[in-house]
């Protein structure tokens, strides 16, 4: 797969609509919804949605190789989203972690919950921006740590720290909304 | 590895991404530690429930935009042959500041001229042309007269205007009649082709 979109890229490169085509057809589902879970809008999602196909459009030929296609797209489409954030006012730009204990309840019920497609999604929007984004390339497109850190440009070390506060609020606000009973 | 490293990798466990040492050590801690089992089931679970969900991306209506975009973006950039001087601006960045330049003339003149009315000195001077049908700028020496769709975009006309090597040198009308010369005057019926068969062009002479 991952070679396959190494030579879209080349194709691109060429100034070739169809492979341009072929990988929108490959990567238009995941890149949106990593831009959609972040900025929770889909009419703006829609728009960076192009912005990034139109940058890999125009800067094919300054593909490198160095790192997957995919992990190149997504950190065009990390840092777009990042401008449309500021562009509303809504960025979170520091990475500090609210302090709070670990006394949730037992793991069946984060389990149970983690069940739920509605509390996982309310509980994603609970979370700071960049733990959400974390939280969202690990899970919505499996990224290994070294994949994510490449997209948001920040150490491993920062990576794994965002997923690990992001993983203790996300049980913690699944436990909540169980235990409430919220529907 | 500690207890704070083991907790971090164990998002990457549950998606499959650990390889070598880390995944070594997750594993002996997993075999050990049956609330990290059970962390790690949740963790499972989390993760089964966000890939499940599905999101109404654009699809193709998104790829048909891009498309035109793209279309759009290559006419504009067509790369211009190198120039021989470094004094003579580039023909192709020429031909841009030519079109942009008529197309700035003639919305102002098309805005204007229609202020002074039938019987103003400025339209009586139009003594050859019926009224409504003078061209904007006087009539100028126009190879084509045309009639862009009224939803036709400045890109579009732009584009168009380009690949079929012409410019605008009279209009539009108070009709929306616009003169166009050639930029090459070899290329009538290249232009004419162009003109003919392009959907922006309501009405081509």
């Amino acid at each position: 797969m991952s070679a396959d979109h190494k030579f879209l890229i080349e194709q691109i490169a060429q100034g070739d609509k169809q492979a341009l085509a072929a990988l929108y057809r490959a990567l238009e589902r995941p890149v949106y919804k990593f831009i959609v879970s972040r900025l929770n809008d889909p009419h703006e999602a829609n728009d960076i949605l192009h912005e990034v196909f139109m940058d890999v459009w125009r800067s094919a030929g300054r593909f490198e190789g160095r790192s997957k296609v995919q992990t190149w797209i997504f950190g065009i489409a990390y840092r777009k989203s990042i401008d449309a954030m500021r562009k509303r006012g809504r960025m979170d730009l520091t990475d500090e972690t609210p302090d709070m204990a670990d006394d949730g309840p037992d793991q069946e019920t984060c389990l149970a919950a983690g069940q739920e497609a509605e509390h996982v999604r309310h509980c994603l929007e609970t979370l700071k921006d960049d733990h959400r984004s974390a939280i969202t390339l690990a899970f919505y497109q499996d990224m290994t740590y070294g994949e994510i850190a490449e997209v948001s440009g920040v150490p491993e070390g920062t990576i794994k720290t965002r997923i690990f506060h992001a993983k203790k609020l996300l049980m913690r606000c699944l436990s909540g909304r169980v235990e409430r009973g919220v529907a | 590895m500690t207890y704070q490293d083991i907790h971090e990798l164990l998002p990457f466990r549950a998606n499959g991404t650990l390889e070598g040492a880390d995944l070594d050590a997750v594993d002996a801690a997993l075999a050990e530690d049956a609330g990290l089992r059970a962390d790690l089931a949740a963790l499972s679970a989390i993760r089964d429930t966000m890939q499940a969900e599905e999101v109404a991306s654009p699809g193709e209506f998104g790829l048909a935009r891009l498309m035109r975009d793209v279309e759009a973006d290559a006419r504009v950039s067509t790369p211009a042959p190198a120039a021989a001087n470094d004094n003579v601006v580039p023909l192709m960045r020429l031909r841009i500041w030519q079109v942009a330049a008529a197309v700035v003339l003639a919305v102002g003149l098309g805005f204007n001229l229609p202020q002074f009315g039938p019987g103003t000195a400025p339209m009586d001077s139009a003594e050859s042309e019926p009224a409504g049908f003078t061209l904007a700028s006087g009539g100028a020496d126009a190879d084509f007269t045309v009639i862009f769709a009224p939803d036709a975009t400045e890109i579009e006309i732009r584009g168009l205007l380009l690949d079929a090597g012409l410019e605008i040198v009279s209009g539009p009308s108070a009709l929306g009649i616009y003169g166009l010369g050639l930029l090459d005057a070899d290329s009538t019926d290249t232009a004419f082709a162009a003109l003919s068969a392009s959907a922006i062009v309501e009405d081509v002479q």
